[in-house]
């Protein structure tokens, strides 16, 4: 049954994933329009803050300077504080999130009140929940910043008028998307069938650093493992591999 | 023989003659507090101070004041949990209250008044420091400095280290009518050497002044050198006054200056050669190069570090 929930789970997982190597780039609707005017957060600025977003779109869509200007001007960046929420579970929220700096977490809360990680956005990651930017239904997911973060604002109409203009942004946009499924067919698996170590050894790989970044009881919550599991993980591996100085 | 007399001379009587007195860059008030863990509230003076970044304060590249605050009864004593650092030193210093600290390479200590604990993390140590259980328990009056210092590229990838320093077994030197006491933690203050040792030269005194008391001091002109003010009121140099919790960043150019004591004062000067190297720091890992910082998250996150619970 536990197993039943969890592959539901990833199937209606709305939430990017991508790795430094395979960014991702996913955001193929052609018809969304926005919902309502986003107001969370404490500042909004235009188009100052959204260096990154630029950087990867050029790396991903190979377009010149120019273009991306014209592309991204009328694009919104926002800075939330520690602990504030983007996206609450129950809402509908026009857009996808691009970390530009700080990291997101997305994640549901089960009856008992324990919360799942379903993903972390540090910088040059897409943090989002599809059923509620894409098909315009409530959100099963919150997302919640564990870092100041800024995000860039992207919703669908933005993805629909690049993508018609630039006919590379939409073949970027369609192989950020193949990628996005492979990366979750790779959760899935890991998530039926690895031991605590693989899984592990796995998050280490895709996100290198946010072991100094979150607390211990996250990436358990992450990986599907209690604390205690991870504990035994990490001490394994310090076994197998400390070698004090002699 | 008497020739090298002679020259030894001279040169003292020489370098008395050009010694010149260093002047103020600048006085930084306290920035606004955050928390590290939940046990320290801390104002950053270096490196995100106006003027007090890494370069120009090296080898001091990171420091956290904990002003004085009174903190409640905790069941739970409060601090930072476990986390790894590489390629530097910690320095911690008690004014008031008592910090517990626990590391991989099996050191453990507990710090209070007037203690310093050194610990060079070199190539690689987990730690955590959490307020004393006792402490914890009554609350009250907490103030700590965390000082990082650099090490040389050299040293980097050494054996850590822990030094605990007792305040009992740190040099003084009583300064002449009674102006006070300088407590010498590291490098030498008169005839008094510090009881810490130390991979370049650093100095680091507590100079604690009676009212009107005045004392001088004088490093080579190059050592970058600064004094934090942790309790009272002071004079630098006759003219600048400083106030409680208010850091002073001296230029280059000179060798001494004085300090004198507008009410009972607590100052904490440093001052230590540069490490002209490049530095590449991310969280809790400073190093020379990217490639190294990559391999310093890598090493942590395969257990590289040892463990601690």
């Amino acid at each position: 049954m536990r197993l039943l929930i969890i592959l539901l789970t990833i199937f209606l997982l709305t939430s990017c994933c991508c790795n430094y190597d395979e960014k991702d780039f996913d955001f193929t609707a052609t018809h969304n329009k926005l919902l309502h005017p986003y107001t969370k957060g404490d500042t909004l600025s235009n188009n100052l803050m959204i260096e990154n977003y630029k950087r990867f779109i050029k790396e991903k869509a190979g377009l010149a300077a120019e273009e991306i200007e014209t592309l991204t001007a009328s694009l919104q960046s926002k800075t939330f504080h520690k602990g504030d929420f983007l996206l609450h579970a129950g809402e509908v929220c026009a857009y996808a999130f691009f970390v530009e700096k700080g990291l997101l977490r997305s994640f549901t809360t089960d009856e008992t009140g324990k919360e799942h990680i379903i993903q972390f956005g540090p910088e040059n990651w897409f943090v989002t929940d599809r059923s509620s930017a894409y098909f315009h239904e409530a959100s099963d997911f919150s997302i919640e910043a564990i870092e100041e973060t800024t995000v860039v604002l992207i919703d669908a109409a933005f993805i629909s008028r690049a993508a018609s203009v630039y006919p590379s942004f939409m073949l970027s946009n369609e192989k950020a998307l193949q990628n996005h499924i492979r990366q979750l067919q790779k959760r899935i698996n890991l998530l039926l069938s690895a031991t605590a170590e693989k899984r592990y050894l796995d998050f280490i790989r895709l996100y290198p650093d946010l072991t100094l970044r979150v607390p211990q009881w996250m990436i358990a919550s992450y990986l599907g493992i209690t604390p205690e599991s991870l504990s035994r993980v990490r001490k394994e591996l310090a076994k197998n591999n400390f070698k004090p100085h002699s | 023989m008497r020739k090298n007399d002679d020259s030894v001379i001279f040169t003292s009587y020489l370098n008395a003659k050009v010694m010149k007195t260093r002047s103020i860059e600048v006085v930084v008030p306290p920035p606004a507090p955050h928390y590290v863990g939940d046990g320290f509230r801390v104002h950053n003076f270096i490196p995100s101070g106006y003027h007090l970044d890494m370069h120009r304060m090296t080898p001091f590249i990171m420091m956290d004041y904990n002003s004085k605050f009174v903190f409640p009864p905790s069941p739970q004593p409060k601090g930072v949990g476990v986390h790894p650092h590489r390629g530097f030193e910690t320095v911690t210093l008690a004014y008031k209250g008592k910090v517990a600290h626990h590391d991989s390479a099996g050191n453990s200590g507990v710090i209070g008044e007037g203690d310093v604990q050194w610990m060079t993390a070199a190539s690689g140590i987990l730690h955590k420091e959490y307020h004393e259980e006792e402490f914890s328990k009554t609350g009250g009056e907490f103030q700590m400095v965390q000082l990082w210092v650099n090490l040389p590229s050299k040293d980097k990838m050494s054996k850590p280290k822990y030094q605990g320093l007792r305040h009992a077994d740190i040099g003084k030197f009583e300064l002449p009518d009674h102006a006070g006491v300088i407590e010498v933690i590291a490098g030498q203050y008169e005839q008094v050497k510090g009881a810490a040792s130390t991979f370049s030269p650093v100095h680091l005194q507590n100079a604690k002044l009676n009212k009107g008391g005045k004392a001088d001091f004088n490093f080579p002109s190059h050592y970058n050198t600064a004094l934090l003010l942790i309790e009272g009121s002071i004079k630098v140099n006759g003219t600048e006054a400083v106030e409680t919790d208010h850091f002073v960043l001296f230029e280059n150019d000179g060798e001494a200056f004085t300090i004198e004591a507008l009410e009972t004062a607590v100052v904490l000067v440093l001052s230590g050669e540069p490490i002209n190297e490049p530095i590449a720091a991310q969280g809790p890992f400073v190093m020379n190069t990217r490639q190294e910082i990559v391999e310093a998250i890598d090493d942590y996150n395969q257990g590289k570090f040892g463990y601690l619970d």
